[in-house]
C-alpha cells in the first residue's frame, strides 16, 4: 500500500510539488505574521521589563517610553533637575537615575546615566568593569567597539547632520552582557560627563580644583560661590527635605535648569550657544544630585514596591511631571496597535482562505482525476479501508507536508525579521512557537484531514464502471 | 462453483431512447464456459460490467448463487467481488508506477491475503503469461504485454467466476492462443465459472457455449456441439 502511495506520489509530482507549495506559502503567511507580532509584543515588553517608572516632564506619554526604552532620538521636554533630588531622597525609592540623551558616537546612541542604572538594569559585565570616572564609557553588548577605545561624542546623529563635539572623548571601561533591550546598543556615559559636554552643571573652578584631589568638595563650596543661581537653590533647598542639605554641598556648582538640554537632532539648534563645555576625563563620578541639577530628559525609578510604584506614579503625574509605567504604555501602544495587527490578521486570514478554496479546488480535481484510479482499484478488488486510506493518505500527506513546510518558512521570515529589526533597534524579537501555534497546526491539520477524507468518501456514492468512464 | 441468474434486465443511460442491454432471462450453470459475441457496441461489455458487478442493476435482477446484486452495497458488492470474480477488463486498468508483479499482486495486498504462497502463485502465472520482467513498470510495456498482466492479476486468487473482456483482442495468434489455454486450463482446474467476451473465432469455439448479442439483446444462444453439427 506504501509502495501503491509512493509510486503515485511520484507519479503526480508535479501537481503535488503544486499542492505543497500552495499550502506551504499560505500557511508561512500566516505563521509569519502570528509569530512576528508575537515576539514583537514580547520582546518590547521585555524592553521594559527593568523600567518600573519613568519620569518625565509633563508631554506625551508614548514618546516618553519610546525615548528612554527604546532610546528613540527625539525632543523631549526636561523635567526639572529637583524631581531627581526628590526621587533620590522618597524612601519609597529604591533607586532613581537620570537618563540623558542626545549624543551619538557611530550609530550609537550615548546615554548619559548612573552606574545605579547601569547595574540595575543589566546582568553585569562580559568584560572590562563600570565607568568611575567621567570620561569612561561603559559599552552595551551590541556596541561593536573594544576595550580602551576612544569615543568622540556627535551631536545628534550623523544621518540628521549632527556635528561632532569638538574637544571631549570616552575612553571604554567596560561591555556588559546582552539585555536584549535597545539598551545593548548603548553607549552608557557618567550624566555629568553628558552634562560637562553640554556645559550644563559646569563647574567653574572644577579644572584647577581637580588637581588636589581630594579637594574636590571644597572646590564644589568654592563654586557656589561664583555663580548667580548659587544663592537660588540654597534658598530653595532649605525650603525642602532637611536631609538634602549634605547632597547639596557635595554638588557641582548649580547652574540653573533655564537651559534646555539638547535631545536629538530636533533641538540641537538650540543648543549651540550654551554649547561650551567639555568632559574633564579624570574627574571622580559624583551621583548624587542636588537641587542643582540640570533638566533632564527622563529618569529611570526603581520603587521599593509595587505600592509603592503605583503611588510614585500618581504623585508625579500633576504639574509639569509625567510618571509612566512604560509596560502600561505599550500595552496601550499595542492596543492602538491592534488595529493594524487586526488588518494583518485578516490578509493572513484572507490569504488562509484562499489556501483553503485553493485546497478544495485541488481536491476536487484529484477526485476528477482519480476516479478512473479509485474505480479500478474497487473493481480489482481493493476494500474500501484500503481505497479511502490510499485516497486520504495522498492528499493528508501533500497538504501536511505543506503545512510543516510552512511553519518552518514561517518561522525563518519572522527571524530574519526578527534578525533585522535587532540589529536596527537592538530589541531582541523572542520567534518562537507556543502552545498557540501547535493549536493552530492541529487545527489546519484537521482541516486537511476532513477535506482529504471528502474525495474517498465521495468515491463510493458511484459504482466502478461509472469511475472507469471517467 | 456459482450460477448466475439474470432476469428481466434492462439497462438504459440517462439520454438514451432504447436501453443499451436488455435481457429477460439468462441463467449460466455453474463451472461452465460461455463466449459473449456480438458486434461492437452490441452491449458486451455493458453486460459485463453488470454481471461483474461493476454497475448498478436499477431494472432486474442479478443472482450470483443466492446473492442478489441489488441487495449489496457498493462497498460490499466490491468486498463480494474481490472474493469471486476475476476480472480482465478491455481497457485493463492497471497501475502506472508499479512493477508488473507488483500489479498482479495489488488486489490481494490491499485486501491482506497476499501470502507467501501466493507471491509463488503470482511468479508462476506471470510466467505462463509468457512474461519475463517481473520488475517491469508495466507504463513501459506494450499492449499485449499489459494484457497478459491483467490476466495474471484475475487468476492470481483463483477465483470461483472468471469474466474477460477481449483477453486476445491485443495478442497475437500464438499468444493469443497460450492465453486462451491458461484460462481455460485455470477454469478447469478450479471448476470456475468464465465468462468471456471475443471476437475471437479461435476462443469462442474452445468455450462450451456461446451468446450472441445485437442491439443490446440476445439473438444468439447456442452449445458447442450444436455448433459444430
Ligand atoms: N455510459 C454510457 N452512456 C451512454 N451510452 C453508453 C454508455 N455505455 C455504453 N453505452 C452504449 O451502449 C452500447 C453498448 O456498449 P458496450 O461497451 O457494451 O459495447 P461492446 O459490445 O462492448 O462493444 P466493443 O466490442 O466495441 O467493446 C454502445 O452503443 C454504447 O454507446
Ligand atoms: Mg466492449
Amino acid at each position: 500500500m506504501i509502495r501503491f502511495i509512493l509510486a503515485d506520489l511520484r507519479r503526480l509530482w508535479l501537481g503535488g510539488a503544486v499542492v505543497v507549495l500552495l499550502v506551504a506559502l499560505a500557511t508561512a503567511l500566516g505563521v509569519a505574521v502570528t509569530l512576528q507580532e508575537r515576539s514583537l509584543r514580547l520582546g518590547s515588553a521585555r524592553a521594559a521589563d527593568k523600567f518600573d517608572l519613568v519620569v518625565g516632564a509633563a508631554g506625551s506619554e508614548t514618546q516618553l517610553v519610546l525615548s528612554s526604552i527604546f532610546l528613540q532620538a527625539a525632543p523631549l521636554p526636561l523635567v526639572d533637575g529637583s524631581i531627581l533630588t526628590k526621587l533620590s531622597a522618597d524612601p519609597r525609592v529604591d533607586w532613581a537615575a537620570p537618563v540623558g540623551f542626545g549624543d551619538s558616537f557611530a550609530g550609537y546612541p550615548i546615554i548619559g546615566t548612573t552606574t545605579k542604572l547601569v547595574a540595575g538594569t543589566t546582568p553585569g559585565f562580559a568584560e572590562g568593569r563600570m565607568f568611575a570616572l567621567e570620561g569612561e564609557a561603559v559599552l552595551g553588548a551590541a556596541v561593536n567597539l573594544p576595550l580602551g577605545a576612544e569615543i568622540k561624542p556627535m551631536h545628534g546623529t550623523a544621518e540628521t547632520g549632527g556635528h561632532t563635539h569638538a574637544g571631549p572623548a570616552y575612553k571604554v571601561a567596560g561591555k556588559l552582557q546582552p539585555t536584549g533591550t535597545p539598551w545593548d546598543r548603548a553607549i552608557l556615559v557618567p550624566i555629568q560627563a553628558v552634562w560637562h559636554v553640554h556645559g550644563l552643571g559646569e563647574e567653574h573652578g572644577h579644572e584647577e580644583e581637580h588637581h588636589d584631589g581630594d579637594g574636590h568638595d571644597h572646590a564644589h563650596e568654592g563654586d557656589e560661590h561664583h555663580e548667580e543661581g548659587g544663592t537660588h537653590t540654597e534658598a530653595e533647598h532649605t525650603g525642602g527635605v532637611a536631609e538634602h542639605v549634605q547632597t547639596v554641598a557635595e554638588q557641582p556648582a548649580p547652574q540653573p535648569p533655564k537651559t534646555a538640554f539638547a535631545l536629538g537632532a530636533a533641538s540641537s539648534a538650540h543648543i549651540e550657544d550654551d554649547h561650551h563645555g567639555s568632559i574633564d576625563p579624570d574627574a571622580p563620578i559624583v551621583e548624587t544630585f542636588g537641587a542643582s541639577t540640570p533638566g533632564l530628559p527622563a529618569i529611570l525609578v526603581k520603587p521599593k514596591t509595587i505600592a509603592d510604584a503605583y503611588r510614585l506614579r500618581q504623585e508625579y503625574r500633576t504639574g509639569s511631571t509625567l510618571g509612566v509605567f512604560p509596560g502600561e504604555v505599550l500595552t496601550r501602544l499595542y492596543a492602538t496597535l491592534g488595529d493594524a495587527k487586526m488588518i494583518l490578521s485578516a490578509v493572513a486570514a484572507g490569504s488562509q482562505g484562499l489556501v483553503a478554496a485553493a485546497l478544495v479546488l485541488v481536491t476536487v480535481i484529484h477526485v476528477g482525476q482519480r476516479r478512473r484510479q479509485i474505480g479500478a482499484l474497487r473493481a480489482f478488488g481493493a476494500p474500501r479501508a484500503s481505497v479511502f486510506t490510499i485516497v486520504w493518505l495522498e492528499l493528508f500527506l501533500l497538504v501536511a507536508l505543506g503545512i510543516g513546510i510552512g511553519f518552518l518558512i514561517g518561522l525563518t521570515a519572522a527571524q530574519i525579521g526578527a534578525q533585522m529589526f535587532a540589529a536596527k533597534s537592538g530589541v531582541i524579537l523572542p520567534v518562537g512557537f507556543t502552545r498557540e501555534d501547535l493549536r493552530l497546526a492541529l487545527v489546519f491539520l484537521g482541516f486537511a484531514g476532513v477535506l482529504a477524507a471528502v474525495p474517498a468518501l465521495l468515491a463510493y456514492r458511484q459504482s466502478p464502471a461509472t469511475a472507469l468512464r471517467a | 462453483m456459482l450460477s448466475l441468474k439474470i432476469e428481466n434486465l434492462a439497462v438504459s443511460f440517462p439520454g438514451l431512447t432504447a436501453p443499451v442491454l436488455a435481457v429477460d432471462h439468462l441463467e449460466i450453470a455453474a463451472g461452465s464456459g460461455v463466449a459473449l459475441t456480438g458486434g461492437s457496441g452490441s452491449g458486451k461489455s455493458t453486460l459485463i460490467n453488470i454481471i461483474a458487478g461493476l454497475e448498478r442493476t436499477r431494472a432486474g435482477h442479478v443472482f450470483w448463487g443466492d446473492q442478489n446484486f441489488a441487495d449489496l452495497s457498493e462497498g460490499r458488492r466490491d468486498r463480494w467481488r474481490a472474493a469471486n470474480i476475476g476480472l480482465v477488463m478491455q481497457d485493463f486498468h492497471l497501475f502506472p508506477g508499479l512493477s508488473a508483479l507488483d500489479n498482479i499482486l495489488l488486489p490481494a495486498r490491499l485486501s491482506r491475503v497476499a501470502t507467501a504462497d501466493l507471491v509463488k502463485r503470482a511468479h508462476m502465472l506471470f510466467q505462463t503469461v509468457g512474461l519475463k520482467r517481473p520488475e517491469q513498470h508495466v507504463e513501459t510495456m506494450s499492449r499485449g504485454e499489459m494484457q497478459r498482466v491483467a490476466i495474471a492479476r484475475a487468476l492470481l486468487r483463483k477465483p470461483g467466476v472468471i469474466i474477460a473482456d477481449e483477453p486476445t483482442a491485443s495478442l497475437d495468434l500464438e499468444s493469443g492462443e497460450a492465453v486462451g489455454d491458461l484460462l481455460l486450463s485455470v477454469a478447469a482446474d478450479a471448476g470456475s465459472t468464465l465468462i468471456v467476451a471475443s471476437h475471437d473465432p479461435r476462443l469462442i469455439e474452445r468455450l462450451g457455449r456461446r451468446l450472441s448479442l445485437k442491439g443490446g439483446q440476445i439473438v444468439g444462444d447456442t452449445q458447442a456441439g450444436e455448433m459444430a453439427a
